[in-house]
């Protein structure tokens, strides 16, 4: 059986595209999992407090990473009132990555990697 | 569209009981314990108009839209495939931010039924609005504000008043968008009326329609009662009818029969109850 040690699985055996999409986007558990739910739920219209509550994750860090996102091209911010909520951006370009990215985490051998690539940074 | 047009919910025994369907834009609240199937009806009210042409929306301020496409390929319609068409939207919100971004001009929602040209929406559920509106920091002023432009006096109004307020605003900003609504309350009891009516916000004297769903017991079993309590503007069938789910949706059936006391969970057998009513005596 081949052995792998950590050092092979480092992202540069990764697809080129989706190393990039990594590097650029996917600095963070919770932006992961903010793609994922918005490429799964692509019409979320709603605060970090309430994306928080579908993830169960802190509203704090679900604000940071939607602020990232959005920073970023990947979400849209509308006000409403005096809130702040979030809806997926129509750019067919960064969704077909984020369908690409998506599609490659269902390899457990990428999400190894992936997850690798995270806890390094 | 005429006032005649009926808006079909495609399942079959429930559209004869509304007179042929619901009237056009208007809100039609369906009321009902858990697993009872609100959600069901809802989906295929929002299904059948697809079939029809008829693109609708689900709004769900909490099952997340995974969770409708997954209910509905089990009956065999194809959600994903009607939002790839265009006929269908499944939007995950939260109540303040639906009521907020309605309230104004060219909003999210607004621009989103005007887009898809919406015909029908459905609300999953309004006890999450209802709650979440009652306690809400956020739309609470704005309801005092548009309470004071109408001259009613903020400060004496009760919290029930504004929550009234604020759930006629709501559904009338739907009906000014030209959609049918139906909207869906749970109810906490399972059986019977333990808890007595729980009206919330007054929502079922605002809403055109209210149709109660039940579970009854009966000879040892549990089955599924159906009602049609109120449709204003059209007559409407008064018989309460035992439905079932199966692989095709709800299918509503004939009236109970040789049943009284239905509504109570528990029926009694007529001719007993007759017996105990007036032989005894």
């Amino acid at each position: 059986m081949k052995m792998h040690t950590l050092n092979t699985r480092v992202p540069q055996d990764l697809d080129p595209d989706l190393l990039d999409f990594l590097t650029t986007y996917v600095d963070s558990f919770i932006k992961w999992e903010l793609l994922l739910f918005f490429h799964q739920n692509p019409n979320t219209f709603d605060t970090a407090e309430g994306i928080a509550r579908y993830l169960g994750r802190d509203k704090e860090d679900v604000q940071d990473a939607l602020s990232f996102l959005k920073a970023h091209g990947l979400l849209d911010e509308v006000v409403v009132g005096n809130m702040l909520a979030y809806v997926l951006k129509p750019n067919a370009e960064l969704q077909d990555k984020v369908q690409k990215f998506t599609e490659a985490t269902n390899d457990r051998e990428f999400r190894r990697k992936a997850v690798y690539h995270l806890i390094r940074k | 569209m005429s006032y005649d047009t009926r808006i079909q919910t495609g399942i079959t025994g429930f559209d004869t009981m509304l007179g042929g369907g619901y009237l056009p834009n208007t809100t039609n609240l369906i009321e009902g314990p858990p697993g009872c199937g609100k959600s069901t009806l809802g989906m295929q009210f929002i299904y059948h108009g697809a079939q029809q042409g008829e693109p609708g929306i689900i709004l769900t301020f909490e099952a997340l839209p995974e969770t409708y496409y997954q209910m509905a390929a089990a009956f065999g319609w194809d959600f994903r495939r009607l939002e790839q068409e265009g006929l269908l939207k499944v939007i995950i919100t939260s109540p303040e931010v639906t009521q907020i971004d309605l309230e104004h001009a060219n909003g999210v929602l607004e621009h989103t039924i005007a887009q898809m040209d919406a015909k029908r929406i459905l609300i999953d559920s309004v006890t999450h609005y209802e709650s979440a509106m009652a306690h809400s920091p956020n739309a609470a002023p704005k309801s005092k504000v548009s309470l004071m432009a109408r001259g009613t006096p903020a400060p004496g109004a009760s919290e029930k008043f504004v929550e009234r307020d604020r759930l006629y605003s709501f559904l009338n900003a739907l009906k000014r968008q030209g959609m049918t609504t139906l909207l869906t309350r749970e109810t906490t009891f399972l059986f019977g009326d333990e808890e007595g009516f729980s009206g919330g916000a007054g929502i079922h004297f605002i809403v055109d329609s209210y149709t109660m769903l039940r579970y009854v017991e009966i000879m040892s079993a549990v089955r599924r009662a159906i009602i049609v309590l109120k449709m204003r503007g059209s007559a409407h069938d008064s018989a309460i009818r035992q439905f079932e789910i199966d692989a095709r949706g709800l299918v509503v059936m004939a009236p109970f029969e040789g049943q009284e006391g239905l509504m109570s969970g528990t029926p009694k057998r007529m001719a007993a109850s007759f017996i105990k009513a007036f032989v005894r005596k």
